[in-house]
C-alpha cells in the first residue's frame, strides 16, 4: 500500500544566521490511505507549523513532502486543510452553502447543480440541514467549524489536515464534534491527519498517534491505538486500551516538559 | 400620538419658528441683500431650470473625476498593500498629500491644463484620489493573513484572490474612503467653478453675488444641499446592500 501523505526528514527554520530559529528537525512520518492520524506535542513545539508545510502552504527548509507520492510545492488538489480560526477562515459576506461551494472551485467533473447537490449533502452530514441560507455569523462557533469542515471534505478531499479544529468550542460541543468528525472520516473516505494539543482527543479519534518531542520537533513516538470501532466517549473512554495508551503519551509529554524545564 | 411624535413636532417646530423669524426680520429690513423666505422660495421656483441645469454640469464633472479615481485608484491601492515594499516607499507620499487641501492645486493646474472641462475634472480626480488610494491600501493591509491562507489552500490564482477574497473584505473601508471621495469631488467641482468658468453652479452662485440677487444665490444653495442628501442616501442605500455582512447583527454566539 502506498502511503498518501509522507514526510521525509523535513526541516523548518525562521530566519538567517544567529537569529535562525529551528521549528522542525528531521521530521519523518507517513499517513496510510484510511487511516485516522493524531499528531500531539508539548504546546509550542511547532505542531501548526508542521501542518502548514504538510499542507503546502509553507515551504520546508529541508527535506520534502509527499502528497500520494507528488512532491508538494503547494497545496495539491485532494488535500483540505481545516483551520483552527473557523470564524476567520469562512467568508462573512457568503452564505454558508455559498461558502461550501467556494470550496469547491477546483472540483472537476461536476456541473452547477450538481455542485450544488453534493454541497447540500455534505450540509447535512455535518448537521445543518436548513442552515445553507445563513451566513456564517448569523450561527454559533460551532456550526461555523461544522461549515469549515464540510467545505473541506467538499473540496473533492480525500485527506484533511485538521489544525486543532476543536480547541475552541465548549466542552459539550467538543465530543459531539469529535464524534461527527470520526463519523464523517467514515462516511466521505476521508483519510486525517489531527493536530491537537489534548491527549485525551488524540487516544480516541486515532488509530495512531505520533507524538512529537519539543523544538526542533520530530516524531519520538508512535503508537498504535487498538480500540474498536465505531468509538464511544463512555465505553472508549474506559476501555483498558484507551487508559493505556493515554498514560503513555501524558508520560512521555511529561518527561519531555521536565526535560525542557531542566535544561 | 406616540411620545417620538410628539417630539418629532416639537423639533419641527424649531425651524419653523426661524422661518417664522426670518420673514418678519426681512420685512422690517426692506433692502434686496436680506431677502425672506418666501422671495427665496419664490426665487427658487423661477431659478429652478437654470440652477438644475449649471448645477447637472458641476455634478456631472464631479462624478467623472470621482469615476476615473475610482477605476485606478482602488485597484492601485489594493496593488501597493499586497506588494508591500512600493506601499513602504509611497507611503509617506500620501500621507503628505493626505493633509493638502484639495483645492488648494486648482490655480496651479489651470495655469498649465487650461480652464476646461479636462482641467477641472483631473483636479477633481486628484481631489477623490487621495482617500481612495489611502484607503484600499490600508484596507489590503488589514486583510487577515487566514484568509490569505485560505484563498491558498482552495488554490486560487493571483487575479482570483484579489478578486474574489481581496475585494469584498476591503469593500468596507474602501467605501468609507468612497464617501470622503465623493465630498471632497463636490467640493472641488465647485470650488473651481469659483475661481474660473464659465457654466456650473459655482459659476451660478459667483454671478448671484457679483450681481446683488442674494435670493438667487439661496436658491442655488438650497439645490446643492439636496443634492447632496440625496448622494448620501444613495451611497447609504448601496451600503446596506453591499455590506449588511459588515454591519451585522450577531444572533449566533
Amino acid at each position: 500500500m502506498t502511503s498518501i501523505l509522507t514526510a521525509d526528514a523535513v526541516g523548518k527554520a525562521y530566519g538567517t544566521g544567529s537569529n535562525r530559529l529551528p521549528i522542525i528537525k528531521g521530521l519523518t512520518l507517513s499517513v496510510e490511505p484510511g487511516e485516522f492520524v493524531s499528531l500531539v506535542g508539548p504546546s509550542g513545539c511547532g505542531k501548526t507549523t508542521l501542518l502548514m508545510c504538510l499542507a503546502g502552504l509553507l515551504a520546508p527548509s529541508e527535506g520534502e513532502v509527499r502528497f500520494k507520492g507528488q512532491r508538494v510545492t503547494d497545496p495539491p488538489i485532494g488535500l483540505s486543510v481545516v483551520f483552527q480560526d473557523y470564524s476567520r477562515s469562512l467568508l462573512p459576506w457568503k452564505t454558508n452553502l455559498d461558502n461550501i461551494l467556494f470550496g469547491m472551485r477546483r472540483v472537476t467533473g461536476m456541473d452547477k447543480a450538481a455542485k450544488r447537490d453534493r454541497a447540500m449533502e455534505i450540509l447535512s452530514a455535518v448537521g445543518l440541514t436548513g442552515f445553507d441560507g445563513h451566513y456564517p455569523w448569523q450561527v454559533s462557533g460551532g456550526m461555523q467549524q461544522r461549515v469549515a469542515i464540510a467545505r473541506g471534505i467538499a473540496a473533492q478531499s480525500e485527506l484533511l489536515l485538521l489544525d486543532e479544529p476543536l480547541a475552541a468550542v465548549d466542552a459539550q460541543t467538543r465530543a459531539d464534534m469529535q464524534d461527527l468528525l470520526l463519523d464523517l472520516a467514515a462516511r466521505f473516505n476521508q483519510t486525517c491527519l489531527l493536530v491537537t494539543h489534548d491527549v485525551e482527543e488524540a487516544v480516541y479519534m486515532a488509530d495512531r498517534v505520533l507524538v512529537l518531542g519539543p523544538r526542533p520537533t520530530h516524531v519520538v513516538r508512535e503508537i498504535e491505538v487498538d480500540l474498536p470501532k465505531p468509538r464511544d466517549q463512555l465505553a472508549t473512554r474506559e476501555h483498558p486500551a484507551f487508559l493505556h495508551a493515554r498514560h503513555e503519551v501524558l508520560a512521555l509529554i511529561r518527561s519531555m516538559r521536565q526535560r525542557t524545564v531542566a535544561a | 400620538m406616540t411620545r417620538d411624535r410628539r417630539i418629532a413636532l416639537w423639533g419641527l417646530s424649531v425651524p419653523l419658528g426661524l422661518l417664522v423669524l426670518w420673514q418678519v426680520l426681512a420685512l422690517t429690513q426692506s433692502t434686496p441683500l436680506f431677502p425672506g423666505p418666501v422671495k427665496v422660495g419664490v426665487a427658487i421656483w423661477s431659478n429652478a431650470p437654470v440652477i438644475l441645469s449649471e448645477l447637472g454640469i458641476t455634478l456631472l464633472r464631479a462624478a467623472a473625476g470621482f469615476a476615473l479615481a475610482c477605476v485606478t485608484m482602488i485597484p492601485l491601492g489594493i496593488f501597493l498593500g499586497r506588494v508591500r515594499i512600493l506601499g513602504v516607499i509611497l507611503s509617506p507620499l500620501m500621507d503628505m498629500l493626505a493633509t493638502l487641501p484639495p483645492p488648494a492645486i486648482i490655480p496651479l493646474v489651470m495655469l498649465f491644463a487650461g480652464t476646461g472641462d479636462w482641467a477641472k475634472i483631473v483636479i477633481i480626480t486628484y481631489a477623490a484620489a487621495v482617500p481612495l488610494v489611502m484607503n484600499s491600501y490600508e484596507a489590503s493591509l488589514s486583510i487577515h493573513p487566514m484568509l490569505s491562507r485560505v484563498a491558498r489552500s482552495l488554490n486560487l490564482s493571483r487575479i482570483e484572490t484579489m478578486r474574489l477574497i481581496d475585494w469584498p473584505s476591503s469593500l468596507p473601508m474602501i467605501v468609507t474612503g468612497a464617501r470622503l471621495a465623493i465630498a471632497s469631488s463636490l467640493l472641488v467641482s465647485v470650488t473651481s467653478e469659483m475661481l474660473l468658468s464659465t457654466n456650473g453652479i459655482g459659476t451660478y452662485l459667483q454671478r448671484s453675488q457679483e450681481t446683488f440677487r442674494v435670493d438667487a444665490g439661496l436658491a442655488g444653495i438650497a439645490f446643492i444641499s439636496l443634492a447632496g442628501l440625496i448622494v448620501n442616501a444613495g451611497m447609504a442605500r448601496l451600503e446596506r446592500r453591499w455590506l449588511f455582512w459588515h454591519y451585522r447583527d450577531k444572533t449566533g454566539d
